[in-house]
């Protein structure tokens, strides 16, 4: 079969570092084809060449067998390459229909043709089963629809080649279903698909062809139907990674924490957490689950002081800490892991170095009379970044010099060697490679094996899962069920998380 | 991280600045003989500045070094104090009014407490936007502003009302002239200039402001708050003392400026005394990439610009004006930074567009 996209011998250098090294990808015509790998293994640059935001060092493109040369997204939008971006490139504050025809509107006269538009959009909705209400604005839809917007919008403008970056990241089980749905009907009427990802079950189960990398080059070039788990793990990582983790019995001990009847309103001043109640032992992992939005920022921050309460109480060993400073919750023992690194958690025009001393500057012996100590912070950080394996040369680098899982390492490395009582978790692996996933979640169940009381919130349903002693599910700012571990299956928590069922029972 | 490439970090910056300079110095020039002015004149003026008349370059960097450093400590912390202008001002009338009243009597105790007045003045003055910012969420780059004419006109209301000079004969919008033991020491060698030990004190100043920058609680969460202020709040700072703190520096900078200004040159208080120091301390700044250390530097390059213009006008018949045109140019450059990059991406890609062409016509034969 005549292959969609030929990329040769493919190589791109940044300051320091091989991106790709001489990587070629092979897609068939009318293919899924899985781009796998760990972040920065050199697959999003590899699709940033292809879809023309960056330009490689060497090598040649081919697209149905013909060279090119892409030089901007515009281009390649026009030779038919469309991207879903991890991070959906849509206005919030305008309609769908707006949103697919920016960039390509029909026109007649001097007007948009709107209903030229609808008609090719329909078309597009009805030969996929993509439906969607044109007419509602971005910003009312959940993830899975924004999602949906963006494969129209990438239809609209007539892809033929579609790539999906880490398209199930932010997804319900019930939604990353239909996707699946959506993919094999896509590859049923002709498009070729390349899908980028980290998880490997979703790839197992979507794609027919693999293409594996690691640190710039290509590890593996499989067909899906006869690879499992293990060798593709193995091909990402170059070694063979447990993603079981030992943990000892679930022994807890003294409450930690207790929250009572909290209630917090949102930034838009709604009440985004209703009554809830709950409570966190030590020797104990609490995970939340829920999809994205249904509360769990407004809770995090509640609890760790970032935002005001509205009602309810928040008691922190044996103490009511409603009125504490950020500060004040911290010294007492409480860390913070929050769910936008970027957003909240680091500073990346900053040093590594200074965003690792957060906790420290302002404490002895680091600081004596307002004057920093630089050498003691400077030994500080490279003993962290030691530590807690950090890759970096010297932590007077610029942060934005990391890779995501190396980021988050450095957010890991702060909370946790304050030695706090209680770690709440945010999504503590989004983003981060399997390798540093594997070392985020055995040393989350270190603390939880050293008696450390641990609130784990996460849209990963596997990782609630695996983790947790009991697990709490939210939806719309309730806490709706309870079940310790092993007592429920994905499809029963994600029943929960979509808002189907409620346990009636009190929840302690 | 080998120990040298700090140095050669700053070596690139300061490289990229000087050709920044030349580009607007140039275009300048251009417009000069265009428009049929003698065009080579702003580079003999700045030529002479450094050669034949130090004192003057010294003399306007002064006020340009310590404005630049008031602009950078806010810049650094993410917030925009453009009310420079009118904490000079509020710094000189308090240092003017000290000095009319006291008695007679040492010329160090005289002058310190007028720095200290003045400072105090200023800083005051940059209390109010801080205030508002902190308690009432006020934008403070319209409040800084705003507050920038009610300090001229309150400088213009005692010059011409309460403080005025009652024995002047013409009237002037000044006040009466300072004693003598009130006055700021010029420079003995650059005499007749009014340069004087003001440029220490910005000196003294840029080494205290990098001493806070790098090696204090507050420097850290300055670049904390100015990088990304969530995270300030999530690390348990508190931004808006933050926010007081850096406006309190600031205006306490721009203060001693309006000090230096009416006891060191003019020696009385007079009715605008202030030549725009303020928003070319942004210039200033900009220019140094909001680096204390660089402020010294590039304070010096628009002390000599602007003495080049005035010196110009008075030789040639090209305005002073022309100055303007050049500060205009490099903010300009400086903010399209983002254009020299993608210059070179675009030479990069024609190079390759190049190298491409004969391997393929080579692979096609």
């Amino acid at each position: 079969m005549a292959y969609a996209v030929e990329l040769l011998d493919i190589t791109k250098k940044f300051p320091g570092v091989v991106a790709d090294d001489n990587v070629s990808l092979f897609v068939e015509q009318g293919d899924i084809h899985g781009l796998i790998g760990e972040n920065g293994a050199g697959k999003s640059t590899l699709m940033n060449i292809l879809y023309g935001y960056t330009q490689p060092d060497s090598g040649v493109i081919k697209l149905f067998g013909e060279e090119t040369k892409i030089q901007s997204p515009h281009v390649a939008i026009q030779q038919g390459i469309g991207m879903v971006h991890q991070h959906y490139m849509l206005m919030p504050n305008l309609t769908v229909l707006q949103n697919i025809i920016l960039g390509r509107v029909p026109k007649k006269g001097l007007l948009i043709d709107e209903k030229a538009a609808k008609v090719k959009i329909n078309k597009i909705i009805e030969s996929f089963q993509l439906h969607i209400d044109l007419n509602a604005r971005i910003s009312q839809l959940s993830v899975g629809q924004k999602q949906r917007v963006e494969i129209i919008k990438a239809l609209y403008r007539d892809a033929r080649i579609l790539i999906l970056d880490e398209p199930t990241a932010v997804l319900t089980p019930s939604e990353i279903d239909k996707l699946i749905l959506v993919l094999r009907e896509l590859k049923n009427q002709g498009k070729t698909i390349i899908f980028i990802t980290h998880k490997l079950r979703e790839v197992l189960a979507v794609t027919d062809n693999l293409t594996v990398m690691r640190k710039g080059v290509v590890t593996g070039r499989l067909t899906t139907k006869e690879t499992d788990t293990h060798e593709l793990s193995r091909l990402m990582v170059g070694r063979d990674i447990d993603l079981r983790i030992p943990m000892a019995d679930y022994q807890p001990g003294e409450e930690v924490i207790k929250v009572s009847n909290l209630s917090v309103f949102s930034k838009r001043n709604l009440q985004a957490v209703k009554d809830v109640s709950f409570s966190i032992k030590s020797g104990e992992i609490v995970g939340i689950a829920g999809v994205e939005g249904n509360g769990q920022t407004e809770l995090i921050e509640a609890i760790s002081g970032m935002t005001r309460i509205e009602g309810g109480e928040i008691q922190f060993m044996g103490e009511k800490i409603n009125k504490f400073s950020v500060r004040r919750r911290r010294e007492k023992g409480m860390s913070h892991i929050p769910e936008d690194r970027l957003k909240i958690g680091l500073s990346k025009s900053c040093t590594i170095r200074d965003n690792l001393i957060l906790n420290w500057y302002y404490k002895k012996p680091y600081c004596k009379a307002s004057v920093l100590d630089n050498g003691k912070l400077q030994s500080l950080s490279e003993k962290l970044c030691k530590e807690y394996q950090i890759k970096t040369p010297d932590s007077r680098y610029k942060l934005g010099t990391l890779s995501g899982g190396n980021m988050q390492k450095v957010v890991f490395a702060r909370e946790v060697s304050s030695d706090p009582r209680l770690l709440i978790a945010a999504q503590p692996t989004r983003g981060v490679d399997i390798g540093a996933i594997e070392y985020i979640h055995h040393k989350i169940v270190e603390l939880r094996d050293k008696g450390k009381a641990i609130m784990l919130v996460s849209a990963e349903l596997d990782e609630i899962m695996s983790l947790s002693d009991r697990i709490l599910v939210m939806y719309e700012g309730c806490i709706v069920a309870q079940f310790r571990r092993g007592e429920a299956d994905q499809q029963t928590i994600g029943m929960y998380m979509m808002g189907a069922k409620k346990q009636e029972a009190g929840i302690v | 991280m080998k120990w040298y490439s700090s140095i050669i970090d700053v070596c690139k910056t300061i490289l990229r600045q000087i050709l920044l300079i030349a580009v607007s110095i140039g275009l300048a020039t251009l417009f000069l003989s265009v428009s049929g002015y003698e065009p080579f004149s702003i580079l003999q003026g700045m030529w002479k500045g450094v050669t034949s008349d130090l004192a003057s370059m010294v003399r306007w960097s002064t006020g340009l070094i310590l404005a630049g450093l008031a602009v950078c400590v806010t810049f650094k912390a993410e917030i925009w104090n453009l009310g420079i202008d009118g904490q000079i001002y509020m710094g000189g009338a308090a240092a003017a009014a000290l000095a009319l009243a006291l008695p007679e009597g040492s010329q160090f105790l005289s002058v310190s407490a007028m720095v200290i007045v003045g400072m105090l003045a200023g800083m005051l003055y940059a209390m109010i936007p801080a205030l508002l910012k902190v308690f009432f969420e006020t934008n403070e780059v319209v409040s800084t502003l705003l507050l920038n004419f009610i300090a001229i006109r309150f400088v213009e209301y005692l010059v011409s009302g309460p403080m005025q000079d009652p024995t002047s004969i013409t009237k002037l919008n000044a006040s009466q002239k300072l004693p003598l033991w009130t006055w700021i020491p010029r420079l003995k060698i650059f005499d007749p200039s009014p340069a004087n030990i003001g440029f220490y004190f910005a000196i003294v100043a840029v080494i205290i402001i990098a001493f806070v920058f790098y090696k204090t609680k507050l420097g850290y969460e300055i670049k904390i708050i100015g990088t990304n202020a969530n995270l300030g709040v999530y690390g348990g700072m508190k931004p808006k003392w933050v926010t007081v703190m850096v406006m309190c520096i600031s205006g306490a900078l721009a203060g001693l400026i309006g000090v230096i200004e009416v006891a060191a040159v003019q020696h009385r208080l007079i009715n605008a005394f202030n030549p725009d120091f303020g928003f070319d301390g942004i210039v200033v700044s900009l220019l140094a990439n909001n680096n204390p250390v660089g402020i010294i530097l590039s304070g010096l390059f628009f002390g000599n610009l602007r003495n080049a213009g005035i010196a110009m006008e008075r030789v040639t018949e090209t305005p002073s004006a022309i100055t303007d045109i050049v500060m205009a140019i490099v903010i300009l450059t400086i903010t399209a930074n983002f254009a020299i990059p993608r210059i070179r991406n675009i030479i990069k890609r024609k190079k390759m567009n190049k190298e491409f062409t004969p391997n393929r016509a080579g692979s096609e034969n």
